[in-house]
């Protein structure tokens, strides 16, 4: 998870940007107050091609065609518009939402695209839009942002609900039944692929860990694109990391805060990996550079995923195992051990009491 | 104590009539994506030299920096000055350059997805672009699924390819027509890299003044030339995404500095600058009138590089390896080294994937550019400069880059050549030669050949030491690394004799050879490992071989004695190392981790997993 102290310290809203795709139609407008299911524009998808005589309806040869063309290629048609026109009026016209690609003076043909029925573009997030332009629409959110450090999967929304007891728990299949369905799960260190899968099936919106192994990920990534690809596939499925790729822990914290906004509306973007919580308190902040006294989460091996307080740093540059000397600060794990880490490998967590 | 009271009384008088002294200083620094580097050159005893130097993550603030390089600039200066270092700092002429904020993002419309659509990614990718998506004629996917992908692709530039030059095929036209179609209009100015033939065809699919004709890189089947694409793909980059001058990027200040060093010494160089997100590689000519320089920025080549993530490269990664770390785990640790790229590899097991990694890195970026010999490799980078020792930096160099023939080694350990390289032209030379000094670490010269048979000798050589009145003689055998110590700022003569089919590159393709050698932190390598490194194909074999080296090359040398490989070593250390943890006072605790034998198990071992 890296640091967003904007929210927490002056209370504005998370901004999220829903991008959209070219051609899209914008259904909102600056100001409007959007709902997680809310259709923000809406485009037509690319259908089959289709090629279409020209020589014939306008009796011309294939090679006096061209200069009667009425479209550039990459044109978009609607429904009845001309593509050529010959000298006598006879014209050509568009069979429906179409785009021109090609005239081949070979055959006389034009390669046409349809465009099929529209299709939603759906931001995921609740909140007041800020800006529609060609792109994107931004919207703020009010609520907590959170970044994280991989993810897979599409942009879904849900109910906040925690599957595991403690933040160092793995999150196994068998946790996972038909109640989930719909929600966001709060896992903990690890999920597999097989568990992933199984939460897939069952409905699950998405899963929200602290950790997983970069296999399994990307296992369960792979079997996602073989299904879409052979179709029959429904909905969409998010997985986001908070803290590291392994098995790695929530941060206790971030977990406890998490579990005190279960049964809040989230939305969950898997390729951008963030986690939006709607209406929420502030989470406990990041920062990069740790400072005596602050309670920090490790992020290399052999101690990723451990907290504890940074209760020293070593006056001169100390030498990691790896044998690279670095500024080390010495933490107190939780269990009351002490270990010389490098600072950069830190990060202070701030409750949001103390922000 | 009285004695000496009118001393100290003089003393105090003397030093208040002499003049206060004053400091002249420049701060280099370079933002990067992960680390900032920056040092501060000031003279000192009527010489130019860096008198601090100071590495931290970006994402700390430039606060933080300025604080440590002012607690160490308070232990150089004179102990007058030290109130006003902050001032000093404060008020330092600054030369600072910065990684590119973002890469270029192209979208690629070609006919073939092996000929045109190769040459263009290959030209994008090393003038600094991403191709965010490449749509070909042949590539599989029907033509909606081209379309929707180039629909749905966020791009600063549409680069359109295709066709010999005598040839009109539909299918570039095509290619056009649906880069038109999804662009619909708007700024994103669109290149047209292909058939002559077309071009004026290709234009008209466009609004007037979109479409910037570009000689086609494959104007047939036996040419290829990306250097007209190459050209026009970073003059638009800087004319998109910096539009503030590109002087100050980092890639290019590297090139600049690069170019610089070759004219002055008259040498061959080639740089590489191994960053988190970037790689540059630089090729710079001095021998010849006028200098030539080339380079190629990856704008997703450096350590973050998500080709680094694919299953395969983890892999052969995890091959690559003299410990037995599982693929699992190389897997992780890369992935976490791309999500947290400032941070530091804790374990002997993780320095080692992430010195893979860079080996892997540098492989990809010398494929088919390294030229047949060189005078001088210069290697930049954080994964470099905070190798643990010279020879681990030399290590990912030598083995990564494979540099055939007699070439010596240095390392940009301040990060200052992408500063350097931002000053205007007429400086550059002059900022060389006020930091000759402390410009480049030498690490020392290697000597590396090509073939011999297995086992056999390879290089005899001979090592003419000032002061020794008899050479030593070495002899390394294929597949061999040898280590001779060789100080830092020691010349020697070297005597090669090749030996077993083993060859060095032209113009050097001879039998005997004499060569003027260079020492530094490492020494002098020689090197009859082949290029690129051949290994054995069971992975046990293979493991054993690299942990032989790794061995070989870490050995601390004893001088007049080459390190050479073991025929009976020390059994490879396997497993994991365990660190220990304790409940005493912190200071001592810390100490006491660093030096935990690795396989002691005592109170409360935590295993690496």
């Amino acid at each position: 998870m890296t640091f967003e102290r904007r929210m927490s310290e002056d209370g504005e809203p998370a901004i999220h940007r829903v991008p959209l795709p070219r051609g899209a139609v914008p259904h909102v407008r600056t100001g409007s107050q959007v709902r997680p299911d809310q259709v923000l524009a809406s485009r037509r998808e690319v259908g089959d091609p289709v090629r279409i005589s020209l020589t014939r309806p306008l009796a011309r040869r294939p090679s006096e065609v061209a200069e009667l063309l009425l479209v550039t290629p990459g044109a978009r048609l609607d429904p009845d518009q001309p593509i050529a026109r010959g000298a006598d009026g006879r014209e050509v016209r568009s069979p429906g939402h179409a785009i021109f690609l090609t005239y081949s003076e070979i055959d006389g043909s034009a390669l046409l695209v349809l465009l099929g029925s529209e299709t939603p573009v759906i931001g995921h997030v609740h909140g007041t839009v800020l800006q529609v332009t060609r792109g994107f629409i931004s919207v703020a959110v009010p609520g907590a942002r959170l970044e994280g450090v991989g993810g897979t999967g599409d942009a879904v929304h849900g109910e906040l609900a925690v599957a595991v007891h403690t933040h160092d728990e793995e999150l196994r299949a068998g946790a996972i039944d038909v109640s989930a369905a719909g929600k966001i799960l709060i896992g903990g260190s690890r999920a597999s692929a097989e568990t992933l899968t199984r939460a897939r099936a069952m409905g699950v919106a998405g899963i929200v860990l602290g950790g997983i192994l970069d296999k399994e990920l990307r296992d369960f990534t792979a079997i996602q694109r073989r299904r879409r690809e052979i179709g029959g596939m429904t909905g969409s499925f998010a997985v986001v990391l908070l803290e590291g790729f392994g098995k790695v822990a929530l941060d206790a914290q971030l977990f406890s805060w998490l579990r005190a906004h279960a049964g809040r509306m989230a939305s969950l973007f898997g390729e951008e990996h963030l986690l939006y919580v709607h209406e929420a308190a502030s989470p406990p902040l990041r920062s990069l550079m740790a400072e005596i006294g602050d309670r920090v989460v490790i992020h290399r091996r052999p101690f990723q995923g451990r907290s504890g307080v940074l209760v020293g740093v070593l006056d001169d540059l100390h030498e990691t195992p790896s044998g690279i000397p670095a500024v080390t600060g010495v933490v107190r794990l939780e269990d009351g051990r002490l270990a010389p880490i490098p600072l950069v490998n830190l990060e202070a967590t701030i409750a949001p009491s103390r922000h | 104590m009285s004695d000496h009271e009118p001393m100290l009384t003089a003393a105090a008088k003397a030093e208040r009539a002499a003049p206060h002294p004053t400091a002249e200083i420049s701060l280099l620094m370079d933002v990067g994506s992960a680390w900032t580097k920056a040092s501060v050159v000031g003279r000192t005893r009527g010489r130019w030299r860096i008198v601090a130097h100071a590495a931290q993550p970006t994402r700390w603030g430039e606060k933080a920096l300025v604080d440590v390089l002012t607690e160490r600039m308070r232990e150089a200066v004179d102990h007058r000055l030290r109130d006003e270092v902050p001032a000093i700092l404060e008020g330092a002429a600054r030369i600072t350059c910065h990684t590119p904020i973002r890469p270029g993002r192209l979208g690629v419309a070609a006919v073939t997805a092996e000929v045109s659509g190769s040459a263009a990614r290959t030209a994008a990718e090393s003038a600094g672009w991403v191709v965010v998506e490449e749509a070909a004629a042949d590539d599989g996917r029907s033509l909606p699924e081209r379309l929707s992908s180039l629909t749905a692709a966020d791009v600063d530039a549409w680069l359109v390819v295709g066709g010999f030059d005598d040839a009109r095929p539909e299918q570039a036209l095509e290619a056009a027509a649906l880069v038109a179609a999804a662009r619909r209009g708007g700024r994103t100015p669109v290149i047209w890299a292909g058939s002559a033939a077309l071009t004026d065809e290709v234009a008209a699919c466009f609004e007037p003044g979109v479409v910037a004709s570009i000689p086609n890189p494959r104007p047939d089947a036996s040419t290829e030339d990306l250097a007209p694409l190459r050209h026009h793909l970073e003059e638009l980059l800087d004319r998109l995404v910096e539009s503030g001058g590109t002087r100050n990027l980092a890639p290019i200040g590297f090139r600049r500095t690069i170019g610089e060093i070759a004219r002055e010494d008259r040498l061959r160089v080639v740089g590489v600058d191994l960053g988190a997100r970037y790689a540059t590689w630089a090729f710079a000519d001095g021998t010849v009138d006028p200098v030539t320089v080339e380079s190629r920025v990856y704008a997703a080549g450096g350590m973050g590089s998500p080709s680094l993530a694919t299953t395969s490269a983890i892999g052969r990664l995890a091959r690559s390896l003299a410990l037995p770390v599982d693929e699992l785990a190389v897997a992780d640790t890369l992935q976490n080294m791309r999500a947290r790229p400032a941070s530091l590899p804790y374990s002997e097991e993780e320095l080692q994937v992430v010195h893979a990694a860079a080996r892997l890195r540098l492989a990809a970026l010398a494929e088919e550019r390294m030229p047949d010999s060189v005078d001088l490799l210069i290697g930049s980078g954080r994964v470099l400069a905070a190798a643990p020792t010279p020879m681990r930096a030399m290590r990912i160099l030598l083995d990564g880059l494979r540099p055939l023939g007699v070439t010596q080694i240095v390392l940009d350990g301040a990060g200052v050549l992408s500063p350097l390289g931002s000053l205007p032209d007429d400086e550059i030379a002059e900022g060389i030669a006020v930091l000759r000094d402390d410009l480049l670490v030498p690490l020392g010269t290697t000597v590396v050949t090509r073939g011999g048979r297995s086992g056999q000798l390879a290089i005899r050589a001979r090592l003419h030491l000032v002061g020794w009145p008899e050479p030593q003689t070495i002899e390394v055998r294929a597949g061999q690394v040898v280590v001779m110590p060789l100080p830092r700022g020691e010349r020697a003569e070297l005597d090669l004799e090749l030996e077993g089919g083993a060859t060095l590159p032209a113009p050097r393709r001879t039998h005997h050879l004499r060569a003027e050698v260079t020492g530094g932190s490492v020494g002098l390598v020689l090197d009859a490992r082949d290029a690129p490194l051949l290994l054995p194909r069971r992975l046990d074999d293979r493991r054993e071989v690299i942990a032989g080296w790794l061995e070989t090359l870490l050995r601390e040398p004893v001088p007049g004695r080459p390190r050479e490989v073991a025929r009976e070593r020390e059994t490879v250390r396997r497993g994991l190392r365990r660190f220990r943890v304790g409940r005493d006072t912190q200071g001592q605790e810390a100490e006491d981790t660093t030096t935990e034998d690795d396989t002691d198990t005592d109170d409360g071992g935590e295993q690496d997993s």
